[in-house]
């Protein structure tokens, strides 16, 4: 079974890839909020919110005078 | 408007307007106190919302708050019913966004950041949920290759197979293992045995013993065992942090009670807010109705009425004038008053109070933990065993290999897998439903310890009773009662609030009326002047009036009638202290209140032990003769005063309206208004125990049939591998038995009649 | 919809697919003594097609919409549209096919109409042309609504859908001419197998950039099975055609493995297709979708990440159990079957999942057909996934293996759960995307489900008889120890089965044809109508699932 030589190197490197999301994902803070992050989805508007960076220069913009 | 001169001593200090904004700034400044400077220098702060309950909630709140100019964003956390608010500017105004919850329906508190004190984020929990990941990862991977090798892939495969797996095992244990190698190695050097030493001594070994094995092209190797076994404690542990996390935030999800600075008059004249550690003897400041007493202060000017309630026990509020004294933590009820600070805060009363609490606590620090002690019988038991096994076999055959081949792997299959859930997933189960009854429990040892009680201790006020007073006799003329309504409806103090509902009647018209803190209300109803308030001052316009304790209402020159005062039961009282006597275990009552009160309120309760006028350090004595005696106690109290005696006791409980010291102090909380929840837990507390003793009789019949067959070196990694498996989940499907199933009936039911008052 | 693109965007369209153009161009040419040429021209026509689409817009006026107050919507209506035309197209195969099994006669005496042929392009359809096209385009909804951001650019998933379609053009066409590699599921050859590579890196590439964009900081767990389906789709179709092309000018090319080795590989990639393309891709789409159209949030989110991560561990391994009594080693075998046996707690929690979030709004289940859709998906998704399980099981496979039971099971599979719950996206997902407040006919949704239920119960009950009549006519034995059946015999005996077969196949086309029909009238008679929240849900919206833990 030489292909063995393959398909192991292969299954564990996509197991370490799936590993290293997970931990991008705990550190980005993704499991803070179980029940808010399953019902949020239900109350989306129909359109994108405003990226955070326009919402700030929007915001300074009217705070500023 | 005759005979109405008599407002003559009513003193209208000329600076209350003054204390009127002093109290709003002080407010605004405590709550500004509370946001955070992020390092873009943007303010953020952290509102606890309790009335969160859906996505919906969270949308609406996300969707004003962030139309806001003065907030940058607003994220709901819906887990722990919290919003993160960052503000434009670092010296944002919580308060307007709190209103403005408010104003949806959502009444917010900004939340104790000192508690949540790492930033919010929780490294520990974190942490171990990346040894799981990590152990989870290894356990995959060294599964597929040992149920290869196990379903019959032989020769170079095989070796192949364990040495891929050691390059597995080894990082994975040298990362996942930490928690136990640590904990284990601090139990060490005290020269302790806790469940973690056998642990991590079976991983080492069956790591090492592989290690060997796959050098020299054995047939067997641990290491799958070595890894599932890590997997598998990890998981347990990490359900027990999240547990107390939960736990946590929920207690700091609480109002706050002390408050963090006060309104400090200047050399200048002017009322600005300064924190506490800022504030020294000698210091004038203010304090406004409604606002917590910060520090121990002697009162100069104005007069109110205090809530001692959490501070001494007393039930009913007492007036307080120039030159009383006031402790830390007292509530001001009605007056705005000016006073000297006697004491600094880390030494004023409450710190006084945490002292005495941190001492009381050292007594507690004896108790050992279940799992700890069947792991001081546990471990030597099986090391021995292991022991003799190798020098059984190296007498029996000379072969020093097997020999130690099978003493490993005696160690590895007793390895307390089972022992090691056995008492974590139960704790966690019964907390779920702890919390499901509205009831907060800091730790599994909480639970331990409350399943052993044969006292329990009550304090009275705010415990056995509710803070709110209710009249036991009033006047019996309605045109009377009408006027004393009328005046009655005018405060804010307790017993004018408790008196203007024992009142069934219309108020009457009533004309310039006015509060006197400290003394009561004074007005006029046509035309005559009446008084309702304190004996002595109502005694001013009546001749009778004198000498009495309670509140007191008269017409100017009629007769004086008395109000009689009570204590309102906590709803629940009455079962809970029954369920005890009935289970046999003797009920007690502490209180820091007069004998007349604390004797009235025992006599209903069927109490025989009494105690009253109790200092905090009579509470502590008296719980610390009990523990000497050998008792175990739980003690069931809110107050400052009872801290450090909710801290001496074997296990203790508090409800959420508790001082913050008591909840700091407490194992259990219970956030509703009903006393049902202390023989509640109690029981639970009790299920508990009994699941965890046939978790522990489960993992010992388990090694009853494993270790003959290790020692007679039986044992294959395949056997082993199912064996923990097995005996793992049989202990965690025990656990689960504590969580009776639901009865989706019921909830639809509850759902419907939920949505019909959305609707 | 070209006109939405701004003239940049324009001309890199048209620079890409002139490039296509002279890509078919060169292939037509080389492989001109080839079934590869006929190849090339294909290419060059679909390229030349979109060219001349862009090409005529490429002057009109730039677009006003604002970009940064919406989504980008238009390749995603038309992956659905796209994803429905192969429906009818590889469903109506899937009849024919099916027909031939039971008539041969329907084969009409011609070379490209024989079995071995049109059956690929029926299994190709199904999979690739349409759950793919609904998968992409589906993806594209989701990830911009949970990130609440619009894709990074316009030119990439036109890229990704039309190039992906250009793939299964290639495909089904070269079945037809006689251009396999032989491996099922994996039989286009290596210039269509490279191209795939490109589209799908892209498609990787853009979904990333989406998510990197996104304003809602937390990822839905839908992204996380999308994501997977994605990568790991990418990581098996290039290990498993690896391969040397014979010449550059013809379409044969040569495996890199061989014999058992080759297998291997092959089933390795054959299950986790089955895994990742048929199953996480569309469990994203389960998670979002149910939850929005029942209007109440998943059961348990943390079971739905839970299931996540089992699922992706465990399919990996469990390829083997095609290749039970083979030359495989034995351990190899055993090693699948123990993985596929667990493999049924994840999958098992999935369905649970969601059937548990229907718990207590059985209402409207009831009354919603497409709710229902995703109901009856998410019970044949338990039933299949158990049967696989069982199969996967040596003895029970010495059974199974090679009859039609495997087929029965495929289809419950496939039609039950992948085609239910596509079916069932798209109604909840076309009014929202045309802005329309429903379809154009609740009736024919209604036909629709009935029909599709009763076609699979009668297609999948139909096979199971088949193929256990057929496992156990083959094992069983004379007195003197002969076969006690010839093979005709057998074939006698499942005549009726795939006449039934057939029918059943007819009532499930029958329903994916009022699919479209009823689609394509929402979009044309329907009126226009926006609404603030998209997904506008009923009252019930507002309280949890579960009576939330305090
Ligand atoms: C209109 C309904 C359908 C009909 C009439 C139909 C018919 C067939 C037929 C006759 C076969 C060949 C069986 C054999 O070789 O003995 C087949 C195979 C297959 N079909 Fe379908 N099918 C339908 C729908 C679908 C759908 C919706 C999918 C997938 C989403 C699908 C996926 C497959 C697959 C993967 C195979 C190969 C099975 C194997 O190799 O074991 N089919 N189908
Ligand atoms: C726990 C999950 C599953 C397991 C363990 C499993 C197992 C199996 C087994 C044992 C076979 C028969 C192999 C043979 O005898 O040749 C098979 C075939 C197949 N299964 Fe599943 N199955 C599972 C879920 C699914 C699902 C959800 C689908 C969805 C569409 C699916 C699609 C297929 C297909 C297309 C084949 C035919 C492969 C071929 O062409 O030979 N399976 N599966």
């Amino acid at each position: 079974m030489t292909i063995l030589a393959f398909l192991i190197p292969i299954t564990l490197g996509m197991g370490a890839v799936g590993l290293c999301v997970f931990f991008w994902s705990l550190r980005s803070n993704q499991y803070d909020d179980l029940s808010g992050d399953a019902e949020r989805i239900l109350f989306d508007e129909d359109r994108p919110l405003p990226a955070a960076s326009a919402r700030l220069s929007n915001t300074t913009k009217e705070t500023a005078p | 408007m005759t005979g109405c001169q008599v407002s003559e001593n009513i003193q209208k200090t000329s600076s209350d307007e003054d204390y009127q904004s002093s109290s709003t700034a002080w407010r605004k400044a405590e709550a500004r106190s509370t946001v955070r400077i992020l390092s873009d220098g943007r303010g953020q702060c952290v509102l606890s919302v309790p009335d969160l309950r859906c996505g919906g909630c969270v949308a609406t709140i996300e969707r004003t708050l962030s139309t806001r100019t003065d907030v940058v964003s607003a994220r709901v956390n819906l887990t722990l019913k919290q919003v993160v608010v960052t503000f434009v500017n670092a010296d944002a105004d919580p308060t307007s966004v709190i209103s403005a919850l408010g104003l949806l329906g959502y009444p917010a508190t900004s939340a104790d950041q000192d508690q949540s004190h790492e930033n919010d984020t929780d490294n520990v929990g974190r942490g171990l949920l990346r040894a799981i990941a990590v152990a989870g990862f290894g356990a995959m991977n060294i599964m597929i290759l040992s149920v290869a090798v196990w379903s019959g892939a032989a020769g170079e495969t095989r070796d192949t197979f364990h040495l891929i797996s050691a390059l597995i095992a080894i990082p994975v244990v040298a990362y996942a293992g930490q928690p136990f190698f640590q904990s284990a190695f601090q139990a060490l050097r005290v020269r302790r045995l806790n469940m973690d030493v056998p642990i991590a001594v079976a991983v080492v070994l069956a790591l090492a013993l592989s290690l060997a094995e796959t050098m020299r092209g054995g047939e067997q190797a641990f290491f799958d065992a070595a890894v599932t076994l890590l997997f598998f404690l990890l998981s347990g542990r990490y359900l027990d942090h999240l547990m107390r996390e939960r736990a946590r935030s929920a207690v700091s999800g609480l109002a706050r009670l002390s408050p963090r600075g006060a309104m400090l008059r200047q050399p200048d004249g002017v009322l600005t807010y300064v924190p506490l550690s800022a504030i020294a003897p000698g210091a004038i400041i203010a304090i406004g109705p409604d606002e917590r007493v910060p520090v121990d202060v002697s009162v100069i000017s104005g007069s109110t009425d205090l809530d001692r309630s959490l501070v001494t026990g007393e039930a009913i509020p007492v007036p307080a004038g120039f030159g009383d004294t006031l402790e830390a933590g007292t509530l001001n009820l009605t007056g705005a008053v000016e006073a000297e600070v006697l004491r600094s805060a880390d030494e004023s009363f409450l710190a006084q109070m945490m002292r005495m609490q941190s001492e009381a606590e050292t007594g507690r620090g004896t108790y050992v933990r279940i799992a700890d002690r069947a792991a001081r019988l546990y471990a030597p038991v099986v090391h021995l065993l292991a022991l003799a096994t190798f020098v059984g076999w190296v007498l029996a055959t000379g072969d020093w290999h097997t020999s130690a081949f099978v003493a490993i792997s005696v160690l590895i299959i007793t390895c307390p897998c089972a022992l090691g859930l056995a008492v974590p997933v139960a704790h966690v189960v019964a907390s779920g439903r702890l919390m499901r009854m509205g009831i907060l429990m800091k730790d599994g040892s909480a639970l331990e310890r409350l399943a052993e009680i044969d006292r329990v201790v009550f304090d009275k006020t705010g415990t056995l009773t509710m803070g709110t007073a209710a009249v036991g006799l009033g006047p019996n003329d309605p045109a009377l009662r009408a006027a004393a309504k009328a005046l009655a409806l005018k405060s804010f103090h307790p017993a004018a609030r408790a008196i203007a509902i024992s009142i069934a009647e219309l108020p009457c018209q009533l004309d310039d009326a006015t509060e006197v803190p400290g003394f009561g209300v004074a007005g006029c109803v046509g035309g005559r002047a009446v008084r309702l308030g304190r004996a002595d001052w109502v005694a001013d316009i009546s001749m009778q009036a004198k000498d009495r304790a309670s509140p007191v209402f008269a017409f100017a020159d009629g007769p004086a009638m008395a109000f009689d005062l009570l204590e309102t039961l906590r709803p629940g009282a009455f079962d809970a202290v029954k369920s005890f006597a009935a289970a046999g275990i003797p009920v007690a009552m502490l209180s820091g209140d007069i004998e007349a009160r604390a004797n009235r309120i025992a006599n209903q309760l069927d109490i025989a032990d009494v105690r009253s006028g109790e200092t905090p350090a009579d509470k502590i004595a008296a719980l610390n003769a009990l523990r000497d005696d050998g008792y175990r106690a739980l003690m069931v109290g809110d107050g400052l005063n009872d801290a450090a005696a909710l801290a001496a006791a074997h296990v203790s409980m508090a409800p959420s309206s508790a001082s913050d010291a008591g909840r700091t102090a407490a194992d259990f909380i219970f956030l509703r208004d009903g006393l049902e929840a202390v023989p509640a837990a109690w029981r639970m507390a009790r299920a508990t125990a009994r699941i965890v003793r046939q978790n522990f009789g489960l993992a010992i019949a388990y090694n009853c049939i494993a270790i003959p067959l290790a020692m007679a070196g039986l044992v294959t990694p395949l056997i082993a591998a199912l064996a923990m498996s097995a005996s793992s989940i049989l202990v965690i499907g025990n656990a689960l038995r504590l969580n009776p199933p639901e009865k989706p009936r019921e909830t639809q039911a509850l759902r419907h009649k939920r949505s019909e008052v959305l609707a | 919809m070209m006109s939405n693109l701004t003239s940049p965007e324009r001309a890199r369209a048209m620079l890409i697919t002139g490039a296509g153009v002279l890509i078919g161009l060169t292939m037509a040419v080389l492989g001109r003594n080839d079934p590869m040429g006929a190849h090339g021209w294909i290419v060059l026509l679909f390229c030349g097609v979109l060219f001349f689409i862009v090409a005529d817009k490429l002057y009109d006026a730039e677009p006003v919409e604002d970009r940064s107050i919406s989504y980008y919507d238009d390749p995603t209506k038309v992956g659905i549209l796209l994803a429905l035309f192969w429906a009818v197209v590889a469903m109506g195969m899937g009849v024919w096919v099916a027909s031939q099994l039971a008539w041969p006669d329907l084969r009409f005496d011609a070379a490209w109409s024989s079995f071995g042929r049109i059956r690929p392009v029926h299994t190709s359809g199904v999979i690739f042309g349409f759950g793919g096209n609904a998968l992409i385009a589906t993806s594209y909804h989701i990830m911009q609504r949970t990130s609440r951001a619009r894709m990074p650019d316009q030119v990439s998933p036109w890229f990704v859908l039309l190039g992906f379609n250009l793939f299964c053009v290639v495909a089904a066409s070269g079945y037809l001419i006689g251009i396999t590699q032989s491996k099922e599921y994996a039989e286009p050859e290596w210039y269509a197998d490279l191209w795939l590579v490109i589209v799908w890196v892209v498609y990787f590439v853009l979904y990333i950039r989406t998510l990197a964009r996104r304003n809602e900081p937390h990822i839905y767990v839908a992204n996380w099975y999308y994501l997977s389906f994605i990568l790991v789709v990418a990581i098996l179709h290039i290990v498993n055609n690896l391969a040397v092309p014979a010449s550059f000018t013809g379409a044969k090319s040569y495996s890199a493995f061989a014999g058992v080795q080759d297998a291997m590989v092959q089933w390795w990639y054959g299950h986790n297709a089955v895994a990742f393309f048929l199953t996480t891709g569309f469990l994203g789409m389960l998670y979002y979708f149910l939850p929005k159209r029942a209007g109440r949030p998943i059961y348990s989110y943390r079971l739905s990440i839970l299931s996540f991560w089992g699922i992706v561990f465990f399919y990996i391994w469990v390829g083997s159990h095609h290749l039970h009594y083979t030359a495989l080693p034995q351990w190899v075998q055993t090693l699948g079957v123990t993985f596929s046996v667990m493999l049924l707690v994840p999958s098992w929690a999935s369905a649970g999942n969601a059937l548990m979030t229907l718990n207590g709004a059985w209402h409207k289940v009831r009354d919603d057909a497409t709710l229902r859709f995703m109901m009856v998906a998410a019970v044949f998704y338990g039933l299949s996934t158990f049967e696989g399980s069982f199969m996967a099981i040596r003895p029970v496979n010495a059974l199974s293996h090679y009859t039609d039971w495997t087929v029965g099971h495929v289809h419950s599979g496939a039609m039950g759960w992948v085609a239910m719950i596509t079916f069932g996206s798209i109604y909840a997902l076309t009014p929202v995307l045309w802005r329309r407040e429903a379809m154009y006919s609740w009736k024919a949704v209604e036909w629709h489900f009935w029909l599709a239920l009763s076609g699979t119960v009668i297609y999948v009950f139909a096979m199971w008889n088949s193929g256990i009549t057929q496992g156990l006519m083959w094992r069983t034995y004379t007195e003197s120890g002969t076969l006690r059946f010839s093979f005709v015999d057998t074939l006698i005996a499942m005549h009726p089965y795939y006449i039934a077969r057939a029918f059943g196949g007819l009532l499930f086309f029958a329903g994916a044809c009022i699919c479209f029909w009823n689609v394509v009238m929402t979009i044309r008679r329907v009126p226009h109508h926006a609404s603030a929240i998209d997904y506008p849900t009923t009252s019930e919206a507002m309280e949890p699932a579960v009576p939330a833990a305090e």
